[in-house]
């Protein structure tokens, strides 16, 4: 409830995790292979990670993992992270795996996480201080949104401090004083 | 959480940084007689001609203008002295020298005012940009040596430098400290269900750690 108002936060639970159900549950109209309005036990069905967790905590279902950590992206993590494109298989990758950690079974989950985070981190400070910010745009539409974050961040510090030593106007005039004053009659 | 939606949380502008630097004391030798002046942070002068004083930078660069002193440039910014630090930083990778908390404001501001009383103008600006950008390398080469989350401890890092790092090394260890809790506590397997076990049990392959 922290981060009630966050609107990643949000975003992050919209992410949809394929789940198993235990119970059947009727009157619902999730799943869209069923014939009446109701989940049979075994169905397995997409739902949102906000659905899926209450459901979870009740144990009517368990969860799997989402296509987003599967075998094929974790070989590709393991390969080169830094050039994966995590952005197109999910843009909070690291968000969702941490909320979704604790409610699977597997552990190498959190390790692939940080794994990933760490080699990925290192070439997103070698390119941000170093490479020109046109060659690095191929390179940014790999980043999560985190990353991006992080990336924009690094590059706006040091663009202001660019622009300080490249010097120009000392004093800048302030917003308000370059408003006309409104008739207020 | 690290994945705020606004990235704009440096701290400081670098000409925030600036008007800070300012309030450090140089010598400087007025021309002109003049009363003592009483701040808020300490009296400074009288002024007699000849005869030096230690004034904030921004009171010195002021007179400067006007043609009322000249500046003594501070002892580290010597020829001599700048060329032994940039040795110094070149040769050590890991350690920075001690140079004034606001070094890279200070030259500037001197440089950019008073090129007049610095002997050897030129070559103290080509050092002192030669040393700045050997210590920003050198710092971000000692970023990417960062495994999780530990203390970081990198002495005598200057206003500046820190300023420039600042945004990126928040994130990149909120975000390491958000990844490395779920290893710590391992013994979650007691609270998932015997079902739940069966249900996902797809081939688990450990991730090589680096």
């Amino acid at each position: 409830m922290a981060k009630y108002y966050d609107i990643d936060d949000i975003l992050v639970e919209e992410e949809f995790v394929p789940v198993l159900f235990h119970k059947t549950a009727n009157g619902v109209t999730i799943d869209p292979s069923a014939e009446t309005n109701c989940a049979e036990q075994g169905a397995k069905v997409e739902v949102p990670f906000w659905l899926a967790h209450e459901l979870h905590m009740r144990q009517a279902v368990s969860i799997n993992l989402p296509a987003c950590f599967d075998q094929k992206t974790r070989l590709e993590v393991q390969a080169d992270a830094a050039y994966v494109d995590l952005r197109s298989r999910c843009s909070y990758f690291y968000e969702f795996g941490c909320k979704l950690e604790p409610l699977v079974t597997d552990r190498t989950l959190g390790i692939l996480l940080s794994t990933a985070f760490k080699i990925r981190y290192k070439e997103a400070l070698t390119k941000v201080y170093t490479a020109a910010h046109i060659t690095a745009s191929k390179y940014l539409s790999f980043l999560t949104k985190e990353e991006t974050n992080l990336y924009e961040a690094a590059h706006l510090s040091m663009t202001a401090f660019r622009k300080w030593r490249a010097g120009g106007p000392r004093l800048e005039r302030a917003l308000i004083l370059g408003r006309k004053r409104k008739d207020s009659n | 959480m690290a994945g705020q939606t606004d990235p704009h949380i440096s701290l400081f502008s670098p000409q925030e940084i600036e008007f800070m630097a300012e309030d450090e004391l140089v010598e400087i030798v007025p021309n002109m007689n003049m009363e003592q002046l009483n701040f808020i942070s300490g009296d400074f002068g009288r002024f007699i001609p000849q005869i030096p004083t230690k004034v904030p930078l921004w009171l010195a660069v002021a007179l400067k203008r006007r043609g009322k002193c000249t500046f003594r440039p501070p002892g580290w910014m010597s020829v001599d002295n700048l060329t032994q630090i940039l040795e110094a930083e070149r040769e050590s990778q890991s350690t920075f020298q001690a140079l004034p908390f606001s070094y890279v404001e200070i030259a500037r501001l001197l440089i950019d005012h008073a090129r007049d009383d610095i002997p050897d103008m030129f070559m103290v600006r080509s050092l002192v940009e030669d040393i700045r950008d050997v210590r920003l390398h050198k710092l971000e080469t000692n970023l990417g040596s960062f495994q999780g989350t530990s203390a970081v401890k990198i002495s005598n890092v200057s206003a500046m430098e820190v300023n420039i790092v600042r945004p990126f090394v928040r994130r990149a260890l909120e975000a390491f400290y958000k990844h490395d809790k779920p290893e710590a506590d391992v013994d979650r397997d007691t609270r998932s269900s015997r079902q739940q076990r069966e249900a996902n049990n797809e081939p688990r392959r450990p991730l090589r750690q680096r």
